[in-house]
Formats: C-alpha cells, sequence, structure tokens
C-alpha cells in the first residue's frame, strides 16, 4: 500500500506550527525510519499516516484514501499505529484478550482474532503471559504487549513510535526481528527513533526532520553518513559510521561486514 | 507549562505580576457585588467594568469569553426554560404551544445567567493570571491548612491533565480500529475502552504523587521553607483592605435595604 504525503503543514490549535512543508512518497514494502531532536515533528507527522491528525494543508494518501475522508477506525484496518505509552490504552482483564482487541474491532470473528493475538503474543515472545492481567506484567512487556496488539491487526502498514525507548538489548533484538519478519511478508515499516544504531541494523531508508521539515531522505548510508546534517538535527551517525570516517575509509558502511570489507578495500587486500 | 500551574495562562503583563490575594480580593469583590446589588443588569454592568478591563489588559480576555461561554451556556439554556417557562403566575410575553413565556421568570433567568457568567469568567480570569501554586503558597501564609491547599491545588492541576490523558487514550483506541464518530450507539459503545484507562490511569497517578507527597515530607508537621517567593507591596495591601471595606459596605448596605422594609 502506497503512503503519499503531499506538501503538507500542520499548525496545532495552541499555535505551534509543527509541521511545514513536508513531503514524503512510502513504496508498498519499504522500511523507512525517521530521526530527529525532540519537537521536530516526527510525531505529528506520523499522526497524518493513519489520520489522527488531518493536515492545515496539503493532503495524505493512503492507498488511494485521502485521510480527511475517513476515520482513524477505518484507517486503521491499512495502518497499524504502536504508541509510545501502554497504558493509555488498556481494558481487557488478560493479556490475550487485549491483543485481540484490535482486530475484533476491525471486524475479525472471534476465532480469527484469537488466531492473529495468539501469533502475534508469539512474536513478542509472550504466548505464555496470554491469561495473565495485563497489569501484572513489567512495563517493558507491557510495551511489547502494545506492539502485539498491532500487529495482531495485520495491517499492511505498521508504525512505531521509539519502540526501543526502555526495552533491555533483549528487547531491542526481539523488536529487530519483528520489523525483519514484517519486512519479509512485504509489508510497509515505518519507525521514530532515536537509536541510530538500530536505525542502522534495519532500516534502508532514513528521513531526517528538524523543525517541520525534511532536511534529508535517501539511502540509510547516505544520510547516516552525512555528520554535519545529523548533527543539525541533533543526531550523531552511527558508530561503525564514525569509526570508519575516523580511520578515513570509503564508503559509509551500515553493517561490522561492510566495515570489514571497506578496511580490506583501503589495505588492497582481498 | 499549563499542566504545572493549573490553567496558568504566560503572558507578561502587570496582572500577572500581581500579588496573589490581590486577585483573588479583588474577584471576590466583583463577586460579591455583582450578586448582591440589587437589578436584573448588576452581574453584566460589574462584568462589563471589574473583569472585562482586566482581562484585555492581562492578555486573556479571548480565552475568559471562550471558556465562559462554554462554561455558562448549559446553566443559562437550562434556567431560560426552567424559569421562563415554568414560572407560576407573572405576565405572559409569547406562549409557545401548551407553555407561556412569563416576563418575571425570563429577568430571573437572566440574572441567574449574570451570576454564573460572573462567577466563571471570574475564577477563570485569577487562574489565568495567577500561578495555583503561588496562589496556595500566599493563602498557607494566611493560615490555610496545607491540606487543602493541596486539595484545591491538584484539583485545579487534574483538569488540564485529564483532558491531554483523554485525547491521548481516543487517539490509541481510535488506531486500534475503535469506532468514536458518528451515531449515538456508536459513541456509547466506545464509552468504556476510553474510560476504562482514564480511571486506571488516574489510580496509578494518585499512587504516584502520594509516594512524591511522601518523600517530599508532605506530613510533616511545623512550618516549611518555600523556595517560591511573593513579592506584596504595601499599595497592594492597601488596595487589598480598601477592597474589603467596599465589599463589606455593600454587604452592609444590602443587609440595610433587606432588614429596612421589615423595620418600618
Ligand atoms: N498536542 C499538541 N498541542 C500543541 N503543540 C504540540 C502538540 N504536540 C506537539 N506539539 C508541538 O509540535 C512540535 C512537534 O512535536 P512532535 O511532533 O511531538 O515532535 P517529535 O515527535 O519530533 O519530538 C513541538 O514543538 C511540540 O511542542
Ligand atoms: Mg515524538
Amino acid at each position: 500500500m502506497n503512503l503519499s504525503v503531499e506538501n503538507i503543514s500542520f499548525t496545532y490549535p495552541g499555535g505551534a506550527e509543527a509541521l511545514r512543508g513536508v513531503t514524503l512518497d512510502i513504496a508498498s514494502g519499504e522500511a523507512v525510519a525517521i530521526v530527529g531532536e525532540n519537537g521536530a515533528g516526527k510525531t505529528t507527522l506520523v499522526k497524518h499516516l493513519n489520520g489522527l491528525l488531518k493536515p492545515t494543508r496539503g493532503r495524505v494518501i493512503v492507498g488511494e484514501w485521502d485521510t480527511r475522508e475517513h476515520t482513524v477506525a477505518k484507517m486503521a484496518a491499512r495502518v497499524g499505529f504502536v504508541f509510545q505509552n501502554p497504558d493509555d490504552q488498556i481494558i481487557e482483564r488478560t493479556v490475550g484478550d487485549e491483543v485481540a482487541f484490535g482486530p475484533r474491532q476491525l471486524g475479525q470473528s472471534a476465532p480469527d482474532a484469537l488466531a492473529n493475538a495468539t501469533a502475534a503474543l508469539e512474536m513478542v515472545e509472550l504466548a505464555a503471559e496470554s491469561g495473565t492481567h495485563p497489569y501484572d506484567l513489567t512495563a517493558p512487556q507491557r510495551k511489547l504487549m502494545t506492539l502485539a496488539s498491532v500487529l495482531a491487526m495485520r495491517t499492511p502498514v505498521v508504525i512505531f513510535d521509539e519502540p526501543t525507548m526502555g526495552q533491555d538489548a533483549r528487547g531491542v533484538a526481539l523488536i529487530g526481528n519483528i520489523i525483519e519478519t514484517l519486512k519479509s511478508e512485504d509489508r510497509t515499516v515505518i519507525i521514530i527513533t532515536h537509536d541510530i544504531d538500530f536505525c542502522a541494523d534495519h532500516f534502508e531508508r532514513v528521513v531526517a526532520m528538524a523543525d517541520g521539515r525534511v532536511l534529508a531522505d535517501g539511502p540509510a548510508a547516505d544520510v547516516l553518513a552525512q555528520a554535519d546534517l545529523l548533527a543539525t538535527t541533533n543526531v550523531e551517525p552511527p558508530q561503525l559510521i564514525r569509526l570508519a570516517q575516523a580511520l578515513g575509509l570509503p564508503g559509509a558502511p551500515l553493517s561490522t561486514d561492510g566495515f570489514i570489507a571497506s578496511l580490506r578495500r583501503r589495505d588492497g587486500t582481498r | 507549562m499549563s499542566g504545572t500551574y493549573g490553567l496558568y495562562v504566560v503572558r507578561q503583563t502587570g496582572i500577572h505580576r500581581l500579588h496573589p490575594l490581590t486577585k483573588l480580593v479583588y474577584v471576590l469583590v466583583c463577586l460579591l457585588i455583582g450578586w448582591l446589588i440589587p437589578g436584573v443588569w448588576s452581574p453584566y454592568i460589574v462584568l462589563l467594568i471589574g473583569v472585562v478591563p482586566v482581562a484585555l489588559i492581562a492578555r486573556v480576555l479571548p480565552e475568559v469569553i471562550k471558556n465562559t461561554i462554554k462554561t455558562a451556556i448549559p446553566f443559562a439554556i437550562s434556567l431560560i426554560i426552567v424559569q421562563g417557562l415554568f414560572w407560576t403566575g407573572g405576565t405572559i410575553v409569547r406562549q409557545l404551544g401548551p407553555f407561556s413565556l412569563k416576563a418575571e421568570g425570563l429577568l430571573f433567568a437572566i440574572r441567574g445567567t449574570g451570576r454564573i457568567i460572573l462567577a466563571v469568567s471570574g475564577f477563570l480570569l485569577l487562574n489565568y493570571t495567577t500561578r495555583s501554586d503561588e496562589l496556595m503558597l500566599a493563602l498557607s501564609q494566611k493560615g490555610l491548612p496545607n491540606s487543602i491547599s493541596y486539595v484545591v491545588l491538584s484539583t485545579l492541576q487534574v483538569i488540564p491533565r485529564f483532558q491531554r490523558k483523554a485525547n491521548t487514550i481516543l487517539d490509541a483506541q481510535r488506531s486500534r480500529g475503535l469506532e468514536t464518530e458518528g451515531s449515538y450507539l456508536i459513541r456509547m459503545r466506545a464509552l468504556m475502552p476510553l474510560v476504562v484507562p482514564l480511571l486506571l490511569g488516574s489510580i496509578v497517578d494518585i499512587e504516584e504523587r502520594a509516594i512524591a507527597l511522601e518523600v517530599r515530607a508532605f506530613s510533616r508537621e511545623g512550618a516549611k521553607t518555600s523556595l517560591l517567593v511573593l513579592h506584596d507591596t504595601r499599595f497592594q495591601r492597601a488596595i487589598r483592605w480598601l477592597l474589603m471595606l467596599g465589599a463589606m459596605a455593600v454587604i452592609g448596605w444590602r443587609f440595610y435595604l433587606w432588614l429596612a422594609p421589615r423595620l418600618a
């Protein structure tokens, strides 16, 4: 499902102009990371993709649908949105029911919703907790449950707002695996993150934002290698790229293998 | 900012810099005069000369007007319906099917609405221009117990917090496919998934606040040192006394008006 953001601006009722002319096209199956400092407008932008916010100017098209013409609940069948704080949505008494809430709202039959919920809980490694009360989970587990509750809706597009925040290394790796699975299923993945190494590990395309505008948009290696541009967004290039640049290596390696390859290239070995 | 200081609207004006008690006394005296002076239009007159100019100087007039209307309209409508149509006896102004609109009832409703508008706009004016923590500090310096200040202060702060929280919950549930727009039935069905997280969230919130208060020695006896320093001036103290004297005079006069016919 193609997403098309056409020169949108958005001003909050309070007066803050959070987006100033953003254009972005995301093709079906792409994995895009949005980076930028706090207040850059990242959350405001992604809230436009499922219609939570409607642009003050310009328009947003989600697979032929103009977001202004559909309710958020309708858009939810196309675009899943994982929120930052799980406690803002928990209403069921068991983890399993909670994760099945979304699919039920989308009109799935009880057995289908249950099957999707179970599969989603397996992805976040919480299948064993399906009978537990959500409030008896730890905070990082609750966040994974929230993630599962969106995965269970099986939307073609999935948006994560800072999913790795508050997770330990294992949780981060788990979320990385989930993103790889979604990519292998050809679903569109959009993430907001401050974790640049995570971004380099899993995303082919990076959008850097500052002050309500898109500063850079392109292949991860290109965008993440521009130290001066990232500095204006208060984001540091990934460790590997910084190391490669310090060593004067050619290219901008995003993986250890890429790093070794460019090291060899410089030294003229195989 | 508004979350921290109740309804406070940040502006750099002389009104904002006044001592909290000066504004509190001023607003209370305005209410008293508007409520006590006889006449259907007296609340409106006090509103026009007492509240509106001050709100204008403090640059919060649009906010005051907007939120006063939001709060007062339901009251005004119900007052007009109940008092205007169901007033017993009185002069009929207009016949509406089986109901008759009475002049006396209408005047009563107009005065009642005026009183509500005056009270709401005065309350908003005070809270838009005064940080709630400074108001509470001023009151506890005059001997108000800390626990009462806390209840008042947290109630003021809870309103904007509650609104923000409710919006986040609404967003999260709509994003999971919960339909909240449309017929009455649809909106009724959406109520539970919105209210449950709001209530559970508030309980967690209250617990966290209680712990935060305890570790800051809230229940400790005796005087506390405040980091806030309030600026008072002799002029403002004089004004406050004058206002209170004026209020006393109005009360006395009103009492005399009430008493006189009974003595005659
Ligand atoms: N609900 C809101 N009301 C008013 N202003 C807001 C609201 N949410 C965000 N803003 C403002 O919009 C700007 C962009 O915010 P946001 O999109 O949350 O940035 P980011 O996600 O990049 O940190 C900020 O200046 C922020 O203060
Ligand atoms: Mg954000």
